[in-house]
């Protein structure tokens, strides 16, 4: 009687039938790639793993990287708690910090993995203050300028590595009467803009806290940064953008914008498009010259020098969610290695080749991994992604001081407290110090709770 | 003997409404209460609750960006509301007389409450796009009013406009729908005695439609202050950074790991002024 009970409610609850076998285990796993073609490559794996495994269903949800937060706020409320969750560190780093994450399970992993296998510096940027792991780095990229090497040529331009250098060809390249803009950084209040402001605010070695783990945000370098960004601000294009804006550039209407290398597929789809999109087909649209040699006229800039050189980039992971089944959780861990397993590893960099990287040594020289169907890495030649994938081992981001981990960096970025105040420097003209004052304050009020 | 059988039709009454007693206590009262309660704590995800006294009312009331946001949404109010009302009363008033294609102009007056908010947004969006949008092309490229590209909707200083033109636009059609069914019911004879009396189309307006639809257009008012007090996803679609309320609330308490306890303290006060303004518009206003 008690167990068909039991039976009756875990249905309802889960709104779905469990196969009744002693072995059935269910791993709910989030993943950030809403895409359609990319949830139809995780549904794919994750029915091979099924397949594999008896009894086990993984249910693939996926969830908006902005909305991932709070979505999961709500589910834990709910006690809807997903097993396992796909995610930015940021976001990683803040949840750990609620105590809903697994850590014993990561631990696991990385056991029957061997740590020697991660990339180092991947792997601190997910580690807890205390030595846990919050998560397991699973994909990141770089970023950095993707600007038209050919423009740059032309008006004799020199590449976008310096503030100097940047500030002067956003200048060159900006003619608002024809439409055409020199730079694009994020304004609107979402993580690009944090992206964006991170790397420069790195290379003036501005920081948001020391060693010792004291916020020192609030520095004559933050406003230093605050204000060239406003000088940047000034050659986008007008009002509130975000990394949308970056199809002007696809449309030749746009100098140079901060990218991941995630664009890398983007640009490639478009050279592969060319044939359809041709300026005659766009002569009505002021300013709008598509160029087909696009991939060829791009160039990639990915550190930028001030007082120090500063590469930025982040990373993704897998984060396993602490739940009541001891099934559940053994079949989230199987589920978490079978995804590190070279060949559906692959699979899953090969959605976004280039903008997916791997966090495993030896899966960049793979050549299952050069060989990705869009042809990319032919594309840009093996050499590039070599340089790519070598950035992280010492990736540079707010949360990691000298290999200390600070989370609550993660909690700041999940507030979108910086991408406020830019927002209220560049677009509502608030005075850079003030806007810095109440930045501080509201860090302060994030890591007073 | 009387006295029993009244003592057993309350006992029968009590019966009949304890159902829906019990459902409003749960659905409604019990949720009223606990997040009252809430609003003392700091909750963590798991469940964990501090108890931290007033600490997140004097956070809320301490933050100027609430006081702003008080402000944009009064404005909001005020500009949606009589937006509303009056294109709907003058679209209700019009759509009143008879012409060819009434029925047809009558349907077609409601679509835009009938279509999905994302998807209006969207093609407000691609209209007001700065670098690709066919206002700045008109604009700029055609009719040459100006040299410079404008980003009507993300720029704040006229965002919040475009959001109340926008809501407008996306609800007149209600209250043209409820003045409408109340106009087609005003008896004939009012306005054919105001016409011997010597009353010229506004007088017969301004005597008789007017306070015919008084009590509608009431109705009408006192249905989009709450809808809109509470309005969240016109706004936050359309131009995120209009701080309304509800935005506020969100950016709050929402965005990134959700503070409970604040979202709780911000509700607690929402709930107040949303009352208070319901009863001094009901006694003060309608007079009811």
């Amino acid at each position: 009687m008690k167990k068909s009970l039991l039976v009756a409610s875990a249905v309802l609850v889960n709104g779905f039938l469990i196969s009744p076998l002693s072995n059935a285990a269910t791993v709910e796993f989030w993943t950030a790639q809403t895409q359609s073609d990319r949830l139809q490559t995780i549904e794919l794996l994750a029915s091979t793993f099924e397949a594999l495994n008896d009894g086990v269903t993984v249910k693939v949800v996926g969830v908006d990287e902005n909305e991932m937060a709070t979505q999961m706020a709500a589910a834990v409320a709910a006690g809807t708690t997903p097993q396992l969750i796909e995610v930015n560190s940021e976001i990683i780093m803040a949840l750990g910090e609620e105590g809903i994450v697994d850590t014993k399970t990561h631990q696991g992993v990385i056991n029957d993995i061997g740590k020697q296998r991660f990339h180092k510096g991947a792997l601190t940027t997910l580690t807890s203050p205390t030595g846990n792991y919050y998560g397991l780095p699973y994909h990141g990229w770089i970023q950095g300028i993707w600007y038209r090497k050919d423009w740059f040529d032309e008006k004799g331009l020199a590449a976008p590595n310096t503030w100097e250098n940047i500030e002067t060809a956003a200048k060159a390249l900006t003619d608002k009467a024809n439409n055409q803009y020199g730079i694009l950084v994020g304004t609107k209040q979402d993580s690009y803009t944090e992206q964006v402001f991170t790397q420069l605010a790195l290379s003036n070695n501005a920081a948001e806290f020391d060693a010792k783990g004291k916020l020192i945000f609030n520095s004559p370098a933050t406003l230093e940064t605050i204000n060239y960004y406003k000088e940047l601000a000034k050659y986008n294009p007008p009002g509130p953008q975000n990394w949308r804006a970056r199809d002007y550039y696809l449309q030749g209407k746009m100098g140079m914008f901060f990218y991941s290398t995630y664009i890398m597929d983007d640009l490639a789809l478009a050279e592969v498009a060319k044939g359809s999109l041709s300026s005659e087909n766009f002569k009505e649209l002021s300013g709008g010259t598509f160029d087909p040699e696009l991939v060829k006229n791009t160039a990639f800039a990915p550190i930028i020098s001030h007082k120090s050189a500063a590469s930025y980039g982040t990373l993704s992971g897998l984060v396993a969610l602490k739940t009541k089944s001891a099934a559940d959780a053994k079949a989230t861990k199987d589920f978490i290695e079978f995804m590190y397993d070279p060949a559906s590893y692959i699979t899953f960099l090969h959605m976004a080749p280039g903008g997916m990287n791997p966090m495993l040594k030896g899966i960049a020289e793979d050549s299952a991994y050069l060989d990705d169907p869009n042809g990319v890495f032919k594309l840009y030649g093996a050499d590039k992604m070599k340089q790519i994938v070598s950035g992280f081992d010492d990736i540079r981001s707010f949360s990691v001081v000298k290999g200390k981990t600070f989370p609550a960096s993660g909690a700041i970025f999940a507030k979108s407290v910086i991408p406020r105040m830019i927002y209220d420097v560049t677009i509502e003209n608030e005075d850079p110090q003030q806007a810095l004052d109440s930045a501080e304050a509201e860090m302060k009020t994030i890591m007073g709770k | 003997m009387s006295s029993i059988l009244v003592k057993n039709e309350a006992k029968l009454g009590l019966k009949l409404v304890a159902p829906a007693v019990g459902i409003i206590g749960l659905l409604v009262i019990y949720p009223i209460l606990f997040n009252i309660y809430l609003s003392f704590f700091d909750v963590q995800l798991n469940g964990d609750k501090t108890f931290v006294g007033l600490d997140n009312y004097t956070d809320l009331l301490g933050n100027p960006r609430y006081y702003h946001s008080v402000g944009v949404s009064i404005v909001y109010l005020i500009g949606t509301v009589i937006g509303t009302t009056v294109l709907g009363l003058a679209a209700a008033v019009l759509m009143n007389q008879e012409f060819r294609f009434r029925n047809l102009a009558r349907g077609l007056i409601l679509l835009p409450y009938f279509a999905p908010v994302i998807s209006v947004v969207f093609g407000w969006q691609f209209i007001f796009d700065p670098v690709n949008g066919i206002y700045n092309h008109v604009v700029v490229d055609v009719l040459h009013l100006t040299d410079t590209r404008e980003n009507l909707i993300g720029n704040p200083d006229s965002a919040l406009f475009v959001v109340i033109l926008f809501d407008i636009w996306k609800h007149f059609p209600i209250a043209y729908l409820l003045l409408l069914a109340k106009l087609q019911s005003v008896p004939k004879d009012l306005y054919e005695a105001a016409a011997i009396d010597g009353q010229n189309a506004w007088g017969r307006f301004w005597h008789v439609t007017l306070p015919e639809l008084r009590f509608v257009i009431a109705t009408v008012v006192l249905l989009r202050i709450i809808w809109n007090l509470n309005r969240f996803e016109d706004v936050y679609l359309l131009a995120p950074n209009v701080e309304t309320l509800p935005i506020f609330t969100y950016y709050q308490a929402f965005a990134g790991i959700v503070d409970q306890g604040g979202a709780a303290a911000i509700s607690v006060i929402q709930l107040l002024v949303l009352v208070g303004l319901i009863w001094l518009y009901v006694r003060k206003v309608l007079k009811w």
